[in-house]
C-alpha cells in the first residue's frame, strides 16, 4: 500500500488534473469538429450529384396525334412508378414534366384556361416552363426532354 | 499586464470565436441537409464552401494558439 502511494505520487498527472480540459485542448477539439462538419457538407454535395444525376433512358411514350387531340398526354418515365405529363404549348412546342407536384406530391393536370399545370390538392399552378406561379409550390417541376420522330414521341432524358 | 494573463484573455476570445464558427457550420450542415432532401442542389456548394472557409478560420486560430505557446515558452 505504501509502495502504491509512492508510485501514485510519482505519476505526472494528478487525479484532478486528469479531468481538467484546457482552453487549448478545447480549441483543438472544436477545430477537429469543424473539420468533420466541413467534410459532412461536402458529402451532401457528392450525395446530391449521385441522387440527381437525371435519366438518359430513351422510351417511346405515345403519339403526337393523341397529344394534339386531347391537349395533353400522360405517360410514365423513367420507370412505371413515375407519372409524367406532356403538353403542346401555344407556340406549338411539346413540353413534358413530372406529374408529381413539388409541394406534396399530388398529380398535376393540364389546365387549358390557365395555360399551365394545375395541382388540385392545394391549388398550386405551374406555367408551361415548369415554374411555380401560384399556390404553395416553390420548386419547379422536373423536366422531361422529349423528341418527336414522325408521329411518335420519345422521352430521352430527365432534368432535376 | 503579464504575458500569461494576456494569453488567458486571448485564448478565451479565440475559444469563443472558434465555438461561434462551429455553431455556424452546424447551421450550414442543417440547411444543406434540408436542401438536399428538397432537391435544391444550388444551395449545397455555397454552403460547403462557407463551411470550408470557417474551417480555415478555425485552423488559423488554432495555429495562432500553437505559435503563441511556442513563442512564450522560449
Amino acid at each position: 500500500m505504501r509502495a502504491l502511494g509512492k508510485v501514485a505520487r510519482g505519476l505526472p498527472i494528478e487525479w484532478d488534473g486528469d479531468h481538467y480540459v484546457t482552453r487549448r485542448e478545447m480549441v483543438k477539439f472544436l477545430t477537429l469538429g469543424s473539420l468533420l462538419l466541413a467534410s459532412a457538407n461536402w458529402i451532401t454535395v457528392v450525395a446530391s450529384k449521385l441522387l440527381h444525376r437525371g435519366s438518359k433512358l430513351e422510351r417511346q411514350i405515345g403519339l403526337v396525334s393523341d397529344l394534339d387531340r386531347d391537349g395533353s398526354m400522360l405517360f410514365r418515365y423513367p420507370t412505371e412508378q413515375d407519372p409524367c405529363i406532356a403538353v403542346r404549348t401555344a407556340e406549338g412546342k411539346i413540353v413534358a414534366y413530372s406529374q408529381v407536384c413539388t409541394h406534396l406530391s399530388c398529380a398535376v393536370v393540364y389546365d387549358k384556361a390557365e395555360d399551365g399545370l394545375f395541382c388540385p390538392c392545394h391549388h398550386g399552378l405551374f406555367n408551361l416552363q415548369g415554374q411555380p406561379v401560384a399556390g404553395p409550390p416553390t420548386r419547379p417541376l422536373p423536366r422531361i426532354t422529349v423528341e418527336q420522330r414522325g408521329d411518335q414521341l420519345y422521352a430521352i432524358g430527365m432534368e432535376g | 499586464m503579464s504575458i500569461r494573463s494576456q494569453g488567458t484573455t486571448l485564448f478565451a476570445a479565440i475559444l469563443v470565436l472558434v465555438a461561434a464558427a462551429v455553431v455556424l457550420q452546424l447551421w450550414l450542415l442543417t440547411v444543406s441537409m434540408e436542401a438536399l432532401l428538397a432537391g435544391e442542389v444550388k444551395t449545397l456548394v455555397p454552403a460547403a464552401a462557407g463551411s470550408t472557409l470557417l474551417l480555415v478560420v478555425d485552423a488559423g486560430l488554432l495555429r495562432y494558439v500553437f505559435r503563441f505557446d511556442r513563442d512564450t515558452r522560449v
